[in-house]
């Protein structure tokens, strides 16, 4: 049974994630056209990556990602060179998730980008444990997504209603089209898109903060350094849960020790 | 399962993956058929649609030759096949040629063609087995396109208009 689970783990962290990863590189930036129905491939832009580096940073600061952890001596080559590429498929990851909800021109585009970067440099002083960093990472996206892929495409949709088309042609008139949100991409690309952030919020979710002593890589006492580093990357609520568990299964052994300690 | 084994998969994979994401990024396909001629050409399978080519072949001998390239575009949607390339380069030349002045603008699209066979033919040799055309080689066919479409004093002599089509 351990062996199964064991293996699934390893599965997961040197196969699955990567994939995951990758895909969401390859769909980040894939538009399609709503005439001809070609499609677009949008390289990440600068802003995509330096958001990309602040994000990777806040996962360490966070806890999401404890690179001692991921990288250590005591791991074999390939095990720090697989998370070596995990990691890197992280990073493309974010900057093609951020491209994917970042508008392609104008006003509107800089305006997502500024508060991208406000909030992300906000977060990098703010308390973080993973779960709280992952909910609030879902949140920014969900956002972002809502107001490009739905509020902005509805506002320009040449097929809605007078009113929504008076407002749009408003909005890019009093800016002088400067807003640039009047893309000509068809609907599928808010479904792409969609699926891109699902997939890259399932990646994260997956993600071990210290991924487990392989078998092969097992040093006595590691597994218990290894609880007391995921121990401090819980909650306070967590931590003190997770005592009151302790106590009360392992109440009558601590005693013990602690009587057989003091008669030593 | 080996944890090893999937290790190293895994590394094997992720680069492979990887590879394939920044292939799509710099080709840029606009569709799934140029995705999968694209890969094909990758991995070495691509080939040519005969039964197009020999279509493309009988319309460039009625003199079709816009509806000849079209044909031999889509027998070759990569570009990648020398003789193909040829073929539409000369289409582009017959179409061009007039007795009086030539088309530019095809004979340009025409050097374009030729100079992409050329590069695709080893050694960029490339000679035509076809008895009906009477350019056989890809460098005199080429000659002919950049002597088209050069300005010289040759192109005020009258007896220019006795010159025959090749």
């Amino acid at each position: 049974m351990k062996n199964h689970r064991d293996s699934n783990r390893l599965l997961v962290r040197h196969l699955l994630l990567p994939t995951i990863f990758l895909t969401v590189a390859l769909t980040g930036g894939l538009r399609v056209a709503a005439e001809s129905g070609a499609f677009l491939f949008i390289a990440p832009p600068l802003v995509a990556l330096v958001l990309s580096v602040l994000v990777m940073l806040l996962f360490a600061r966070g806890g999401l990602v404890n690179l001692r952890a991921w990288f250590a001596g005591d791991h074999s080559p390939v095990t720090n060179v697989s998370h070596a590429l995990t990691l890197l498929a992280l990073f493309f990851a974010s900057a093609q998730a951020f491209n994917s909800v970042l508008p392609e021109r104008g006003l509107f585009r800089w305006m997502f980008a500024f508060f991208f970067l406000w909030t992300l440099w906000n977060n990098q002083f703010a308390a973080f444990e993973p779960r709280r960093l992952l909910r609030s990472l879902a949140a920014l996206f969900g956002t972002a997504f809502v107001l490009k892929h739905m509020l902005l495409a509805s506002l320009y949709a040449p097929e809605g209603g007078w009113l929504k088309q008076l407002a749009g042609a408003l909005l890019e008139g009093f800016t002088q089209g400067t807003l640039g949100a009047a893309e000509s991409f068809a609907p599928s690309t808010g479904y792409i898109s969609f699926f891109t952030l699902a997939l890259y919020v399932l990646g994260l979710v997956l993600v071990p903060p210290a991924p487990e002593i392989d078998d092969n890589d097992a040093a006595p006492g590691r597994e218990a350094g290894s609880l007391v580093t995921r121990y401090g990357q819980l909650s306070p609520e967590e931590r003190a849960l997770l005592r009151t568990e302790i106590l009360r299964t392992e109440r009558g052994r601590l005693e013990d020790e602690i009587h057989a300690t003091r008669t030593d | 399962m080996q944890p090893n084994l999937i290790k190293s998969a895994g590394v094997a994979w992720t680069i492979l993956y990887a590879v394939f994401v920044v292939w799509i990024y710099a080709t840029a396909p606009r569709t799934f058929t140029e995705a999968t001629t694209g890969a094909s050409v990758v991995a070495g399978t691509y080939a040519i649609d005969e039964a197009r080519f020999r279509a493309a072949r009988e319309l460039f001998g009625r003199e079709q030759y816009a509806a000849a390239r079209d044909e031999w575009s889509r027998a070759d949607p990569a570009a990648r096949d020398a003789r193909t390339q040829f073929y539409i380069a000369y289409a582009f030349y017959r179409e061009g040629w007039g007795r009086v002045y030539n088309d530019d603008a095809l004979f340009k699209q025409g050097l374009e063609a030729i100079e992409r066979a050329i590069r695709l033919s080893p050694e960029g040799a490339l000679a035509v087995d076809d008895p009906e055309l009477k350019i056989r080689s890809a460098a005199e066919l080429k000659a002919e396109l950049q002597q088209g479409t050069e300005s010289s004093l040759g192109d005020f002599d009258p007896l220019k208009i006795v010159r025959e089509r090749k």
